[in-house]
């Protein structure tokens, strides 16, 4: 990489032909996250995946078959580095939630996760802010279950201005965290029995 | 095979489009968003059109674009290449079309082989989905489907994943080194055991009702 095609990866690299709508005049924590996915996207992420594409121009037009299986290693390997990312990205703003919201996000979490978790909404939209808080407290609950957990529910809806919260089949020591959530949002979390959390959120 | 290319990050395109012309096809065009495809496939015919999700229109033009494409031109295939392959994507892509469609990670159809093998497939009328999300969609599938999956033997298990890679019998019998007649034999024996009805006649219905067993909750239909 020449030092001048620097400040166009920071910029957006290769996908500076977008014009971005994420973040126009929005400099609140959400936004700054769903820049850098952005630019993990559109900087490093294209770059690997280009690679991987010239690795195998490369392979293709490579007559040993020694060399063409070492090839065929990296780009498994350059595979790999692309998941870390996608990882790293789901830690910033996982794009689905900005795209389609709570519901789907956490669905996508319950997807990557062993325990058998229920997702139930009804596509209700809350802004980034309330989203994205809400949205990593549920993560970092599911993340928490152990090995065997048993069912675990996480409704979400909308009751006149109120974000609702309701989970179900928590470990008991991981309702704080939707507790302090809810409060630092300026709402209220009633704890239940056998790991029942209901949060109710202001939203406008 | 005439395919055109709508990707925004032009290292990558033009990647794409060296790899392309090493695997003999021929490229109408590339461009760098959704409205520019649609405009070229308004006078060019091509066989398949691949398509970045995430590029102009924001925020996924590579899906608005293929609405519009599959609209004009319902002949003509579609690959979509995403930095992310999940299931959300997966069913807006077969809201959009069941038949001759492709969803794969961008990283993964860095050869030869593997790039026609997805074209080819997508031509033929397949669903092409990339193995790393029917894997997942299969080992961990939606709701209270666990206990029915765990029925299936290892051998269905494996054909059940090919299925949801969307690959054909004789794909799938290509793939675990048996007889297409052996790989109908499992394929009734799991719709059995799940409780689907088997359609035998159309490939992509049997494709489709896999995809949306593993991916339905009891919750949200």
């Amino acid at each position: 990489m020449t030092p001048d095609s620097l400040p166009a990866v920071l910029s957006g690299g290769d996908g500076a032909e977008r014009s971005s709508t994420v973040g126009v005049g929005a400099d609140d924590p959400w936004h700054q996250r769903m820049r850098l996915e952005r630019e993990l996207h559109d900087g490093p992420a294209l770059r690997l995946s280009a690679l991987a594409l010239r690795l195998g121009l490369m392979s293709h037009r490579c007559e040993d078959p020694a060399l063409a299986e070492g090839i065929a290693g990296v780009q498994d390997e350059l595979h790999a580095v692309l998941e870390e990312l996608r990882n790293l990205a789901g830690k910033l703003y996982p794009p689905i939630l900005d795209e389609a919201g709570l519901g789907p996000a956490l669905r996508q979490v319950a997807e990557h996760t062993d325990a058998p978790i229920a997702i139930v909404d009804n596509s209700e939209r809350f802004g980034p802010a309330l989203e994205g808080a809400t949205y990593f407290a549920v993560a970092e609950c599911l993340a928490a279950l152990p090995v065997g957990a048993p069912a675990v529910e996480v409704a979400i809806s909308r009751e006149g201005d109120e974000l609702v919260l309701a989970v179900t089949g928590l470990e008991p020591g991981a309702t704080g965290r939707l507790q302090e959530t809810a409060r630092s949002l300026g709402g209220r979390a009633d704890v239940g029995p056998s790991g029942s959390v209901t949060a109710r959120i202001p939203c406008a | 095979m005439r395919v055109a290319l709508a990707e925004d990050g032009a290292l990558f395109r033009e990647g794409l489009q060296m790899l392309l012309e090493a695997a003999g096809h021929e490229i109408v065009g590339s461009v760098a968003d959704g409205d520019a495809i649609v405009r070229l496939l308004a006078t060019e015919p091509v066989d398949v059109a691949i398509l970045d999700i995430r590029m102009p229109p924001e925020p996924d033009g590579g899906l608005t674009a293929a609405e519009r494409l599959r609209a004009l031109h319902p002949d003509i295939g579609l690959l979509f290449l995403s930095h992310y392959a999940e299931s959300h994507y997966l069913m807006r892509i077969l809201g959009i079309g069941t038949e001759r469609v492709g969803y794969r990670l961008k990283e993964k159809v860095g050869s030869v082989d593997v790039l026609s093998d997805t074209l080819e497939r997508i031509e033929g009328g397949e669903i092409v989905i990339e193995p790393v999300l029917a894997k997942r969609l299969v080992e961990k599938p939606q709701g209270d489907k666990k206990g029915l999956i765990s029925a299936l033997s290892e051998r269905e298990i494996d054909v059940l994943r090919l299925m949801a890679e969307g690959r054909s019998n004789n794909g799938i019998a290509g793939q675990l080194f048996v007889t297409p007649k052996a790989v109908e034999k499992h394929i009734a024996n799991i719709f059995d055991k799940l409780g689907l009805q088997a359609d035998t006649a159309a490939h992509h219905r049997r494709v489709l009702a896999v995809l949306t067993y593993l991916r339905s909750q009891r919750e949200d239909g």
